[in-house]
């Protein structure tokens, strides 16, 4: 035989069956966009440089990994029809005397041609919009904005390795399809129904079970650092649980409806449930995949918009006032009226120079010091930690000792204690012992609860923590002041806290922020008041790189919503496409039968319906349960406010519920075209 | 009683933009009376398949009119043609035309679920049609793990479970081995026998041999016809061959 002849007969192959081919090498050519913008944002300098760079690449390479697994879903699912729709072809070359190694060159020359077709359209157009998409990023950021055109080497081999990979993975799934299929059966088995998986109950049950564990994780889960480490553990078991579910459970579902004579027997249901069993093992996979993007989308959405639009609430709580400052002093005994007095007196006639009158002002004296909390016990004493539970994050604690004359101030209460007693404000921990102990030293009777103090002490800290008023401070952490950690510091630090609103345009807030840092952040400043350091933050001059952080997670956030809502749009467009034409003769048959086009119309209805919105019921429960995981993961980055990351995920379920809705009325209309133009 | 007249029946096909005109029909007139079976026979290109789309409103007539029980087919509008179809109606095709997706015995529930009746009533009409015509143990399979034959039989059965004012049979034997076709047109005997009409469109003349009249078109007009009268299968057979061999020699002379 002539060399080009297989490259030949594969090339008008694809161009005869370019109806089936068409959809087929779009999902290629998109996937392999997406698996490189993801891939190329990962290593973009863009997004190493911002802050939290390192979640962000470390969900960027997730995100590339569950691309490269959704191609490869996705492919074999597509690519299983197109085999299906060509057995009879090759079937046909079978009878008339093509061996099956002729016919695997055939398969092998097309899926080479797919395979560079794909890979150089998809990394063209991968190219040009991963471009767009870093400098979207950029512009959002405010960064410097390059529009030199960058290549990520890198990137473009792990995108050809990976396809290549799933490309060879699905010529042999079609070799193994023809090879074992005889020439008879290949003819015929365009009109053979799927054969139910085996053991079908063991995955249903399987996974159930998975899912289950995955939600009580998810749902248990305390502190945000536990549920960083569990977080993509439990989205792998969701994933699996989904699919196992999807595949056995619309198998279970579908001949349970079928048993059911009265609903079976209805002119909807009986089309449409006839045809959900005939390809019910596609139909699980495919509604799976469409389930889990959904499910990713919307809680990148939901998470990044509302650190976005929670930004607002983050930062006044991370900064009470418009100027904050913190001096950490030498020792608790620099915590002395005087000291204090002389320092305040210091930073006001910086303030005054700038015809500001601090507003809303208040400042208390701290000591704080951490450390593993046991029931009413507290060890702080580095020496003797092996005597308690340091498996978990939790025992850890911040502890703040703020004298009751300096609460009673600035809270403008009348509280009074006697010695030995203390109030106490848990953050992030229930604290409900009577007692507080020390070190098996000093001890504190706890007198009241407190349900709220000025300042949620750091809301940045992971770590819970609790604020004890105390009658006298310097006598309260005497023994705590004698402690030092491995390298001989001292474990205590004292602090004082002052912080001020100044009424003044943000510009002038932020000269004055300049000033008070120029003036006071000297060696000598330190020196005269016993300070180690002094920390002045600038409400505004903050607003702005929380702004860009948070405004750079919102746009990934939506990119890759956008990668993700592409590929599910491509699974349902592809099932709409395939499955209309297989269907268009069956509808032709029942046509003559005496199905009236009103009857097509409605039973059509019926099966997307159930079919469609399957998914989006099952995302929106995976939701629901990923809801308190996802709200840890947020306090890591400062958000601790339920109320706008229920709101923001509610509204982008809304939004969502929208577009899939707008999708399927799409898609179901081009069914019913392809569906109902018979000739 | 005639249950179906057809008059003067005119179907001109032309391209989209009134290119060629080709005549599928010149002018077919007949009667079909109650409980009759008659077989239609034509070569390839007699217009046998138009007269069956348009007797099954599928196609629409360019003149005449086809009047089956007193109702007029070209006063249907389309959208009540499938809903008329399926109320008076019943098919059987050449290719079976059974879907897939069903098992033999969804199939011939089919045209009864498609009229809404309820499932107790499609049972029992079921349990009596299957057991005559022999299928009650392949109710449960798929069209493609069971023979031609088999198939034949239960879109048989799908086509007479709605109690139709006619059967139309397109080349029904066309599929099917001998032995698959005797008992099919036995099988079309004993209905026919129980008072249904059918109508069958074949050009096997063993087909047509077992109807009790035969039509012959040619050139879109109805050139003859034979009636069974006392005839035996075979001597059926002879005339309806020698019939076909006058139209073939007769054919060619008309030709210019």
């Amino acid at each position: 035989m002539k060399a080009g002849l297989y490259p030949k007969l594969a090339l008008e192959g694809i161009l005869k069956n370019k109806r089936t081919y068409f959809p087929y090498v779009l999902t290629c050519v998109g996937m392999v966009a997406m698996y490189y913008i993801i891939g190329f944002l990962r290593y973009s300098y863009a997004v190493a440089n911002l802050p939290g760079s390192e979640t962000v690449s470390l969900i960027l390479s997730f995100g590339s990994w569950v691309i490269a697994f959704f191609s490869l879903i996705l492919l074999f699912y597509t690519n299983s029809f197109l085999i299906r729709c060509r057995k009879k072809e090759f079937g046909l070359y079978n009878i008339l005397g093509m061996g099956k190694a002729s016919i695997g060159k055939i398969l092998f020359f097309e899926t080479l041609i797919v395979a560079v077709f794909s890979l150089l359209a998809g990394l063209g157009i991968g190219i040009a919009l991963s471009k767009l998409a870093e400098l979207g990023l950029l512009n959002i950021m405010h960064g410097s904005v390059n529009y030199a055109f960058t290549l990520s080497p890198k990137v473009l081999k792990m995108t050809a390795l990976i396809f290549g990979v799933i490309f060879f993975l699905l010529f042999l799934s079609s070799i193994w399809q023809i090879r074992f299929t005889g020439a008879i059966a290949l003819l015929r088995s365009r009109d053979m129904g799927e054969k139910p998986p085996k053991a079908n109950w063991i995955f249903g049950v399987l996974g159930a079970l998975i899912l289950a564990v995955a939600y009580f994780l998810a749902v248990t889960i305390r502190d945000p650092l536990t549920a960083l480490a569990l977080f993509f553990a439990a989205v792998l078991m969701v994933i699996v649980a989904t699919y196992l579910l999807f595949i056995s459970g619309s198998v279970f579902f579908c001949r349970i409806l079928q048993k059911n004579k009265k609903y079976y027997y209805k002119t909807n249901h009986f089309i449409s449930v006839s045809s959900m069993v005939f390809r019910m093992k596609r139909n699980g996979a495919g509604l799976a995949s469409v389930c889990i993007l959904s499910t990713m989308v919307l809680v990148m959405l939901s998470s990044t918009s509302s650190l976005y639009f929670g930004s607002e609430s983050v930062i006044h709580s991370r900064y009470p006032r418009d100027i904050n400052m913190e001096s950490h002093m030498v020792s608790t005994e620099a915590l002395s009226d005087e000291n204090i007095h002389a320092l305040y007196d210091e930073i006001l006639s910086v303030v005054k120079k700038h015809n500001v009158t601090p507003k809303n002002f208040y400042h208390y004296r701290s000591v704080l010091i951490a450390g593993l909390i046991e029931g009413n016990r507290v060890e702080t004493d580095v020496s003797k930690l092996n005597n308690f539970d340091t498996d978990t994050l939790s025992n850890i604690c911040q502890f703040y000792f703020i004298p009751l004359s300096d609460y009673n101030r600035i809270m403008g209460t009348n509280e009074t204690l006697a010695d030995g007693e203390a109030m106490i404000y848990a953050f992030r921990r229930a604290y409900r012992e009577d007692t507080l102990c020390f070190n098996d030293g000093q001890s504190f009777k706890i007198k009241k609860q407190l349900d709220k103090f000025i300042k949620d002490t750091d809301p940045e800290a992971l770590t819970a923590s609790i604020t004890v008023i105390v009658p006298d401070l310097a006598k309260s952490v005497k023994e705590l002041d004698t402690l030092a950690d491995y390298n001989g510091d001292k474990m205590t630090e004292a602090v004082w806290t002052f912080e001020f609103d100044t009424g003044v345009q943000p510009e002038q807030q932020v000269q004055l922020y300049k000033e008070l840092r120029e003036t006071l952040r000297t060696s000598e400043m330190y020196e005269k008041y016993h300070m180690t350091s002094l920390q002045c933050e600038s409400l505004e001059l903050e607003r702005n790189s929380f702004y860009s952080l948070y405004g750079g997670l919102f746009y990934l956030g939506i990119t890759l919503s956008i990668v993700f809502v592409f590929a599910a749009v491509l699974i349902i467009y592809y099932k709409q496409i395939s499955e209309g034409y297989e269907d268009q003769a069956r509808f032709d048959i029942m046509k003559k039968v005496g199905l009236t086009r009103r009857e097509i119309k409605k039973s059509i209805n019926s099966q997307l319906l159930t079919v469609f919105f399957l998914p989006l019921v099952f995302s929106a429960c995976h939701l629901l349960f990923a809801f308190p995981i996802i709200r840890k993961l947020l306090t890591l980055f400062g958000l601790d406010n339920v109320g706008v990351f229920a709101t923001a995920t509610v509204v982008s379920f809304a939004i969502f519920a929208l577009f899939y809705t707008a999708v399927y009325r799409i898609t179901s209309n081009a069914y019913y075209h392809i569906v109902s133009d018979t000739k | 009683m005639s249950i179906l007249d057809v008059y003067g029946l005119k179907k001109i096909y032309s391209s989209r933009f009134g290119g060629d005109r080709v005549t599928a029909l010149r002018n077919v007139t007949f009667h079909v009376e109650k409980g009759e079976y008659v077989a239609i026979m034509g070569e390839s290109g007699s217009g046998k398949t138009t007269l069956l789309n348009i007797l099954a409103a599928f196609d629409r007539p360019t003149n005449g009119s086809v009047i089956l029980d007193g109702n007029d087919l070209s006063k249907i509008r389309d959208s009540a043609a499938a809903a008329f179809r399926r109320n008076n109606l019943g098919f059987v095709f050449q290719e079976f035309n059974l879907l897939d997706t069903f098992t033999l015995k969804d199939n011939i529930y089919l045209p009864l679920v498609l009229a809404g009746r309820p499932h107790r009533e499609m049972k029992d009409k079921l349990l009596k049609i299957a057991a005559k015509l022999n299928i009650s143990e392949l109710l449960e399979k798929y069209p493609y793990e069971v023979s031609g034959g088999q198939k034949q039989r239960a879109a048989v059965a799908r086509a007479v479970i709605t109690d139709p004012k006619l059967i139309l049979a397109d080349e029904p034997t066309g599929a099917l081995d001998s032995r698959a076709t005797d008992e099919l047109l036995t099988l079309f005997k004993e209905i026919n026998a129980q008072g249904q009409t059918i109508l069958m469109v074949t050009h096997s003349i063993k087909a047509a041999s077992a109807a009790n009249r035969v039509l012959f078109i040619k050139d879109g007009e109805v050139f003859h016809q034979i009636y069974r009268g006392n005839d035996g299968n075979e001597q059926l057979y002879e005339k309806i061959s020698d019939t076909l061999t006058m139209l073939a020699t007769g054919g060619e002379k008309s030709e210019k």
